[in-house]
């Protein structure tokens, strides 16, 4: 399979001191799903912000599907936002506009074709369950819909990547689930899948890729892993 | 770009203008925008009126009394060739007495009391540039047989130094005002900044380029500017056909601008000043607020 990302040797120290990633040097392969875990602060969000570059690292180099992550021009930066979408725990929907249009927002400032937008997002909408409420507002949405247009806004575009920050951090379980289906739906029509989380049941559950930050360095690296070894002995509090 | 999109750009633009332009920050433009025209229309006018003056500046230069014909042809002939002269007429003594009486008016009763007519020959001289009147006057009073050169002295030099003077303090309340301009747009644009802050960071994140999202300040720019301008320039035009009745009736003899176009011409510049003023707030401000 191929590299789609590439870490070599990267760290990332804050101006304030705070370590975000330390010598991280890994990959992540086309069509992958990946499972980020480790307590806060452990830099799961530092590993994902380096790949849309919101962050740079202060060490090493990121490659995302054949680009040079640190060495692009600024004017580059949003094609690869277009390509590496995120999805986020407080689902960052804007308010004073419908699920349709939160979606359609997110072709329209790509300045994409006004005659595909109409078909691509209600095409979206239904992948999430949600073409029924198109019209309705975040506000008029449960936690578990308004991450489902989130995912909708991140997938209108064929990104190559999703990446996914505590997308249940804020639902139950059994809305976290729809969700999860929802992300192995798009992993499995090729999208490669990163997702940070702290939700031991669903980590142990999928047996993915389990990548373990801790301090800001990779502790784990399974294939088919599970959310902690010390889980299996109950070391951990269910969360 | 596509059509939808700068559809799109005007729209967002005009709404977040609507939505974040107060009557106060609209007024100030307004006002700024009103005493910058104001300050341009009495340069207009000081302008007109040196422009008009500056036609009557002659040289005047008398000649020795019993010169032969042949020596004031000479004598012309001399002016005309000094540098920085225009034009060379001759006034006879005779007609020179005629143009005193008419200046003189009801007092010309005067020259009768003199008797015989106490005027020499002379030129009238018409420089080419009103700056050097005075160099000019120097070369032809060296002329032989030139008695006199008569030039408005220090009137002449005292209105060029009125024009600058006006011109320079008008200048630095131009770009006082016009920075007053740029700084209240520049804080409605950065209004809009905070109160969209949410939209702008899901742009950046689904990818919008920069200037897709600095378009939409820019229009917001340039409409609060346009519309200030618009007020301002309405007023301006009004308030000066109110204040040129005023003066015309008091002062018939102040050579004001009494045309519209010329009014109207400032007006439009100012409105296209609004507009650019707007866009360039828009423009560096959004930047300096937006990081993109």
């Amino acid at each position: 399979m191929m590299m789609l990302i590439r870490l070599y040797n990267v760290s990332k120290v804050y101006p304030n001191g705070a370590v975000g990633l330390l010598n991280v040097d890994t990959y992540i392969r086309q069509g992958e799903f990946v499972f980020l875990v480790g307590p806060s602060g452990a830099g799961k969000t530092t590993f994902m912000n380096l790949l849309t570059r919101q962050v740079l690292p202060t060490q090493g180099q990121v490659i995302v599907d054949g680009r040079n992550v640190v060495r692009m021009r600024p004017s580059e930066v949003p094609y690869l936002r277009r390509a590496v979408r995120m999805i986020f725990q407080d689902y960052k929907l804007l308010p004073n506009k419908t699920a349709y249009e939160n979606v359609a927002f997110a072709l329209r400032v790509t300045e994409a074709n006004p005659r595909q937008i109409r078909a691509r997002v209600m095409e979206s909408l239904e992948l999430v369950g949600l073409a029924w409420k198109a019209r309705a507002y975040p506000g008029e949405l449960s936690g578990g819909e308004q991450q489902r247009v989130s995912i909708a806004r991140a997938i209108v575009g064929d990104p190559t990547i999703l990446l996914a920050d505590e997308p249940t951090g804020n639902l139950d379980l059994d809305t976290s689930w729809g969700i999860m289906e929802l992300l192995l739906r798009i992993n499995k029509r090729g999208t490669t899948v990163i997702m940070a989380t702290h939700n031991r049941s669903i980590v142990n559950g999928m047996m993915r890729r389990v990548i373990e930050l801790d301090g800001g360095k990779i502790v784990r690296d399974d294939e088919r892993g599970a959310y902690r070894r010390e889980a299996d002995h109950g070391m951990v509090l269910p969360g | 770009m596509r059509l939808t999109t700068v559809w799109y750009f005007l729209a967002e633009g005009w709404h977040s203008a609507r939505r974040n332009v107060s009557l106060i920050s609209l007024g100030t433009i307004a006002a700024s925008l009103f005493v910058l025209g104001a300050v341009g229309l009495i340069l207009m006018n000081l302008n007109h009126i040196s422009q008009l003056l500056q036609a009557r500046i002659e040289i005047r230069a008398f000649l020795e009394d019993d010169l032969s014909p042949e020596g004031v042809a000479a004598i012309r002939a001399q002016i005309q060739a000094t540098d920085g002269v225009a034009q060379v007429t001759f006034v006879s003594k005779d007609e020179g007495l005629r143009r005193l009486r008419g200046q003189l008016g009801e007092h010309a009763g005067i020259l009768d009391v003199v008797g015989e007519n106490p005027l020499p020959d002379a030129f009238d001289v018409r420089v080419e540039d009103p700056d050097c009147t005075a160099q000019v006057a120097a070369r032809i009073s060296r002329i032989p047989g030139v008695l006199s050169v008569n030039y408005g002295r220090g009137f002449t030099e005292k209105l060029l130094a009125t024009m600058r003077l006006v011109g320079v303090a008008g200048a630095a309340v131009a770009v006082l005002f016009v920075a007053a301009v740029v700084f209240i747009v520049g804080n409605t644009i950065r209004l809009t900044v905070i109160s969209r802050a949410r939209e702008i960071e899901v742009m950046k994140l689904v990818g919008a380029t920069d200037w897709f999202i600095r378009w939409p300040f820019l229009v917001e720019g340039m409409v609060v500017g346009l519309v200030g301008a618009a007020v301002s320039g309405l007023l301006l035009f009004a308030g000066y056909k109110v204040t040129v009745r005023y003066i015309t009736g008091l002062a018939p003899f102040i050579p004001v601008i009494t045309a519209p176009e010329p009014v109207a011409a400032l007006c439009i510049t100012l409105l296209i000043m609004g507009v650019l003023m707007g866009a360039v707030a828009g423009g560096v401000f959004v930047k300096r607020y937006l990081r993109v």
